[in-house]
């Protein structure tokens, strides 16, 4: 690993996030299920939105959704992203109902199409952490 | 549920009687040549200084303050010499409705609203690892491991969606920064002055694509001010008192980080929620309104507020600009002053002043005629807040 390029941002781990996270570590993407209503979010919250339990666990979901927006930076604003520059973040509506933010894997489509059917890839940073990003499905 | 409207008794209950602001040509050219001209509460200072002046009242006078968000409350009254019987803290919207609540309830009589801010000689960043609020803010940390940061990038990624569920094109877009830079011109406290067109705005570069550099905000130095007073001295010691007609806000906070509120129906229920309030109590209507106000950290916010307020079908607002027009000569006047885009990034304060003269009939060459009725607009962070000024 070169060390000599700055560190790209990390996220925030925490008691709430930290089962997000663990469970991409094992390649499973998966959103914040509410025990008692069963409503599902993301990102995690300390309650649950609907009903306000706190009894909440991070359930696996089928990695699957459809693109709703995308975005592509010509300006790097940290410099641990200035190889990257141009790049592109997609935001995903997972088929269980949640948005995810998230980038596309390998080389972006030129001209991504929203509403493409979109699966999740996991891409591992380092033993800590691996990042969920979604290719284009046929 | 209807909720006509927010706060009836607010009808006209107070009155904008004094304007001010700081210099923000000469400070931009100061700032670029190295300069800090003043900081935060020295731009504030100045801008009350200024509007004390304009309302012809005297300091003692004032018995309640607001300080805008970039200033802390108690040094903000220690330098200003101020120890007022109520105060508080908003945003330039809030600031201007808080006021108009603590006269009415009868805390204080004679407001001033005072916001300053040295954001570009500060070097305050809106993206990156420094990000401003960052920390309070979950979406502006939240996706960093993906690259995802800036304000103009969540704007950015709204008009990717909005112009595809709309059939909106970026030259239509273009359109707004085009007649922000019609109007600045013809305002000699703008800082971007020169006039542009939708080739120019098609040529420049992409910051966030699909936003280019002209949909962007300035980033400077400043400060505005306004004093409030209750309704009946206003008119006693003011030749033109302009009333606070209207109020309404809605808010959508589920969702706010994974973007869902502003990526799934663009603010479109909050805005028609503020509206309807605010026609309700102003008792008229967007036919009625003859200058538009939009904050507009990103000219996104602007197609997003015709849609939302009104002043056209869901789904025209590309052709709305295209055909009608907001620039000097179009149907519907908006952002008379230039607005963030090129007259002063001053977080809608800058508005309310133009708000001001608009009804007051100060403005000069960009003066629209007969202006009665002045709507200003915000969707910032989750708040659709409409607010009608009216003489």
């Amino acid at each position: 690993m070169d060390t000599s390029l700055p560190a790209k941002p990390r996220p925030h781990i925490n008691a709430i996030s930290r089962g997000f996270w663990e469970n991409c570590r094992r390649g499973i993407l998966s959103v914040q299920r509410c025990d008692d209503c069963g409503h599902q979010h993301y990102p995690g919250a300390p309650v649950c939105p609907s009903c306000l339990s706190s009894r909440q666990s991070w359930a696996p979901i089928s990695g699957r959704g459809t693109l709703v927006s995308w975005v592509r930076f010509h300006r790097a604003y940290w410099d641990s992203f200035r190889a990257d520059v141009p790049y592109a973040v997609c935001l995903v509506k997972l088929d269980e109902g949640p948005l995810m933010l998230s980038n596309f894997a390998g080389d972006a489509p030129a001209e991504p199409t929203i509403g493409a059917l979109l699966e999740v890839v996991f891409e591992k940073v380092d033993s800590d952490l691996t990042l969920p990003k979604f290719r284009v499905r046929d | 549920m209807s909720t006509p409207s927010e706060a009836p008794r607010l009808r006209r209950a107070a009155a904008v009687v004094g304007i001010g602001h700081s210099d923000w040509v000469r400070d931009w050219s100061r700032a670029r040549a190295g300069e800090k001209p003043a900081d935060s509460y020295g731009y504030g200072m100045q801008a009350f200084s200024a509007a004390l002046k304009d309302s012809g009242l005297r300091r003692e006078d004032v018995d309640g303050l607001i300080a805008g968000p970039t200033t802390a409350y108690e040094r903000l009254g220690e330098v200003l010499g101020i120890n007022p019987r109520w105060g508080d803290q908003a945003d330039a919207v809030l600031s201007v409705v808080q006021a108009c609540s603590a006269i009415e309830s009868g805390l204080a009589d004679v407001v001033a609203i005072v916001y300053g801010n040295d954001q570009r000689t500060a070097g305050t960043q809106y993206g990156g690892p420094q990000a401003m609020g960052g920390d309070a803010f979950l979406s502006y940390v939240y996706h960093a491991p993906w690259g995802l940061t800036s304000q103009g990038a969540l704007y950015a990624l709204t008009f990717q969606a909005y112009k595809n569920a709309r059939g909106m094109t970026e030259a239509e877009l273009g359109e707004v920064a085009v007649a922000q830079r019609g109007w600045s011109s013809m305002n000699p406290n703008a800082i971007m002055r020169k006039r542009i067109t939708v080739e120019d705005y098609m040529a420049s570069r992409y910051v966030c694509e699909p936003l280019h550099l002209f949909d962007y905000c300035l980033i400077n130095d400043g400060g505005v001010a306004m004093i409030i007073a209750e309704a009946e001295y206003a008119k006693r010691i003011c030749e033109t008192p302009v009333f606070i007609q209207g109020i309404g806000r809605s808010d959508l906070n589920r969702g706010a980080t994974s973007l869902e509120p502003r990526l799934t129906d663009f603010y479109l229920p909050a805005q028609q929620q503020a509206a309807a309030r605010s026609y309700a109590m102003a008792g008229f209507g967007p036919e009625d309104i003859d200058v538009l106000q939009v904050y507009d950290s990103f000219s996104v916010h602007v197609p997003l507020a015709l849609e939302g307020y009104g002043y056209c079908a869901v789904g025209d607002a590309g052709k709305f600009l295209r055909e009608r027009g907001i620039g000097p000569g179009g149907k519907l006047p908006t952002n008379t002053g230039g607005g963030h885009l090129s007259e002063t990034y001053m977080q809608g304060w800058a508005h309310q002043i133009e708000c001001v003269r608009q009804l007051r009939g100060t403005c000069g060459e960009r003066q629209v005629p007969d202006c009665r009725h002045v709507h200003y607009t915000s969707d910032v962070a989750g708040k659709a807040v409409s607010l009608i000024y009216s003489r």
